[in-house]
């Protein structure tokens, strides 16, 4: 039958040897079909969970995640995931640092690990034939780290290095600071190494912070382009090490304060913020649909943003260039929504003012449509196009998964943001403006106003 | 069974001659032990640098020794000497790693 069909093809193909051979080839074997496959997930009966998305792609990416970020440091080991972060190509029980480079190398993959306030992830990238190489050692690098004491007092340098870049960009700065100064505990540890604990941080103080925190319930492995049963057949063996929630981090207590860094820069950076939505929270959509509302970012590569209703309200207020854009972050427990200005050190004063009384109008009630319907757009828009890419996609059902043991489809998200009402995004700037307010600068600070004088 | 007894018997003559061989060499006449006579090639340099601190110290500290009674034309009173039986290879495991990766190295470059 298969080769009556495959005749009947090649005599309509005929005038082309080419084409005739490839569909020759074609129907030698069946049909190829791809049909669009649901993003999988697995819970395994330690708590490890397990996601993948059949994408058909022909590189493919894994990642392992672990809620183990700099939030569940404590004051004796402050900095360890800075660390642990730079650690990830060292020495494991099963592969050396030399051979994890050279072997990722080799088959063209590439390992990265990155870490955030709450979560740690190594990924892997790959071309699909190699996965098993480079799985390997994603594996050895999560599971059995050997942490050799040499190994981990060379890596000195690179925190200097790591604090030295990130001193060159006062937005980090602002944005330590300001989580410094919101929270009495837990989110309010660094990203960055503090410098008394820099050489100071022992090999054992890094694997009892893996032994407590890298454990199957607070792991997640994460594909995509790779087969579900093989990813959960992975997991089942190798990440079910750890058995436990391991160590519970403390709830975030938000405090709001202030933290002020004088600098000899003529610009100032201020970010004057509130306790916003926690990510699994029914407020944090209408969060994200009023920092879209606020502007959150140019539109237009070195174009202006002046869409935005705070670049509209700060530029009546003054003719020297600033930037303007609301900040959201959200957490699992808690959440952080503010405005971020850079402005001219003496325009300071009135470049904040204008923000926050451009939330204040929000908060009275003077929302036009069209700025709602443009941020919603704005909002779906930067979402679609976020999980459009593998690192995003990634990203996105990690967090997912971590925090509620399930993934939400873009129409559900979408859903989500198409449901808020004028009235959500009102009721959050009043939030903004009634709440408890939390402020971080850096710059020239000569007429930057103190957080209780907003 | 039987074929096992000669093999001991050697055994045990080699150990009589190690130790004879050890105080032969009179190193440990200086307080020296083995490992801190290995000639300090870049493997050994790198297996010391990977020392932990004690260690290191207590090697420094015999190396400075030795050079000081060298200088002196002189060798520590006998009951200070080391024992054969004393003489730990405290850099061995780390000599033995620091090869093993070199040889790896040396694997990898020749593919």
């Amino acid at each position: 039958m298969r080769g009556i069909r495959g005749i009947s093809q090649l005599s309509r193909r005929l005038y082309a040897a080419q084409a005739a051979r490839k569909v020759d080839f074609a129907a030698a074997g069946e049909p190829l079909k791809f049909v669009p496959q649901e993003v999988q997930v697995t819970k395994l009966p330690s708590g490890l969970v397990i996601a993948s998305l059949e994408n058909y792609s022909p590189a493919s990416r894994i990642g392992v995640l672990v809620r183990a970020g700099s939030r569940y440091e404590t004051t004796d080991n402050l900095g360890v995931t800075h660390l642990l972060r730079l650690a990830a190509s060292l020495t494991t029980k099963g592969a050396s640092a030399f051979r994890i480079c050279r072997g990722v190398e080799a088959v063209g993959g590439s390992l990265s690990v990155s870490s955030s306030r709450e979560t740690m992830s190594y990924t892997v990238d790959c071309l699909r034939d190699h996965i098993d190489t480079v799985m390997e050692y994603l594996i050895n690098v999560t599971t059995a780290p050997e942490f050799r004491a040499w190994e981990v007092s060379d890596l000195t340098g690179r925190v200097n290095l790591d604090k030295k870049l990130a001193k060159q960009t006062p937005q980090i700065g602002v944005i330590e600071d300001l989580h410094a100064a919101a929270y009495k505990n837990a989110l309010s540890n660094s990203l960055y190494c503090p410098d008394f604990k820099i050489g100071q941080i022992t090999t054992e103080q890094m694997h009892t912070f893996v032994q407590n925190n890298f454990t199957s319930a607070r792991m997640a492995l994460v594909g995509l382009g790779v087969d579900h049963d093989m990813l959960k057949q992975v997991g089942e063996q190798f990440l079910n090490i750890r058995s436990g929630a391991g160590t519970v981090g403390s709830k975030a207590l938000y405090r709001g304060g202030e933290v002020r860094h004088q600098t000899g820069a003529g610009l100032v950076h201020a970010l004057v913020a509130i306790e916003g939505a926690s990510a699994t929270s029914a407020e944090a959509t209408a969060f994200s649909v009023l920092q879209h509302v606020l502007g959150a970012g140019p539109r237009v590569k070195r174009g202006s943003s002046s869409t935005s209703t705070l670049t509209q309200a700060i530029s009546k207020v003054t003719a020297l260039p600033f930037d303007a854009s609301a900040f959201n972050a959200n957490y699992t427990d808690s959440g952080l929504f503010g405005l971020y200005t850079i402005c001219q050190a003496n325009a300071v004063n009135d470049v904040i003012k204008a923000a926050v009384g451009q939330v204040n109008a929000i908060a009275q009630g003077n929302l036009a449509a069209a700025d709602l319907s443009k941020a919603k757009n704005q909002l779906t828009a930067d979402y679609l196009m976020s999980i459009e890419s593998s690192e995003g996609l990634m990203d996105v059902i990690g967090t997912h998964v971590l925090s509620e043991g399930t993934y939400h489809t873009p129409e559900a998200v979408t859903q989500k943001i198409n449901a808020v009402s004028s009235a959500d995004v009102v009721n959050v700037a009043k939030k903004f403006m009634s709440g408890k307010k939390t402020m971080a600068s850096s710059g020239n600070l000569v007429n930057t106003p103190f957080v209780d004088e907003i | 069974m039987a074929a096992r007894a000669p093999v001991a018997a050697s055994g045990r003559f080699v150990d009589v001659f190690r130790k004879w061989y050890y105080n032969a060499c009179g190193f440990n006449k200086l307080g020296l032990m083995r490992d801190d006579t290995i000639d300090e090639g870049s493997d050994v340099k790198e297996a010391v640098r990977r020392l932990p601190e004690p260690l290191y110290n207590e090697r420094v500290f015999r190396l400075k020794r030795a050079m000081d009674l060298s200088m002196k034309h002189q060798i520590l009173p006998k009951d200070q000497w080391t024992k054969f039986e004393q003489d730990v290879k405290y850099l061995e495991p780390y000599l033995q790693e620091v090869i093993r990766e070199r040889k790896e190295k040396e694997e990898w470059d020749k593919k």
